[in-house]
């Protein structure tokens, strides 16, 4: 990550304006043992109260990374119901990445957003209906498979 | 020169900055070997 991700410019910038980084050895105590931590790189996003909200193991790529982070910055956001921030940083990482694999994921989490926030359940069977057409085997269609039903 | 990030090295110091800045933290677990 420090060599390859890291330095690349997309990701300096994203974190510049979307976060704040804090790295610390793999071993760093009480960090690793409250994380949980058991292989490197391991990578957590955190509320400003420090509860995590999305996690990653291993290396990802300057692609993988930024659109991981979108989806970790839209789990804080949802977690405290706060839709509306979480569907923006949604939206831009399905527009930006539509091709990454954070992107099923957040398309599952969008259908749950616009539910969550307007009580129509629409957003849901058209969340399965894309996950269907652009992702059939992904986990998170099977998991939006319920909301086929949907009428 | 090529634009790069500062590292915060202490939980306390970024939980402080996120709350000031209002934004999330991104934790990064390391090896340094």
């Amino acid at each position: 990550m420090g060599a390859v991700t890291y330095p690349d410019e997309r990701v300096v910038t994203f974190i510049l304006e979307n976060l704040i980084p804090l790295q610390v050895k793999s071993d760093a105590q009480p960090l690793a043992t409250d994380f949980n931590v058991k292989w490197t790189p391991t990578l957590v996003t955190l509320d400003s109260d420090g509860k995590e909200h999305h996690r990653t193991v291993g290396f990802l790529p300057p692609e993988e990374l930024v659109p991981s982070l979108l989806l970790g910055i839209a789990k804080c956001h949802f977690d405290r119901e706060r839709y509306e921030e979480a569907l923006k940083a949604l939206n831009r990482l399905l527009e930006s990445y539509p091709k990454s694999d954070a992107a099923p994921e957040a398309i599952f989490l969008r259908g749950v957003s616009l539910y969550k926030s307007t009580h129509n359940p629409k957003p849901l069977k058209e969340a399965y209906e894309k996950l269907q057409a652009e992702y059939p085997s992904s986990e998170w269609t099977k998991r939006a498979y319920p909301y086929r039903l949907i009428p | 020169m090529a634009k790069t990030f500062q590292w915060e090295d202490s939980l306390e110091k970024a939980l402080a900055r996120a709350k000031a800045e209002n934004k999330p933290i991104l934790l990064d677990f390391f090896n340094p070997q």
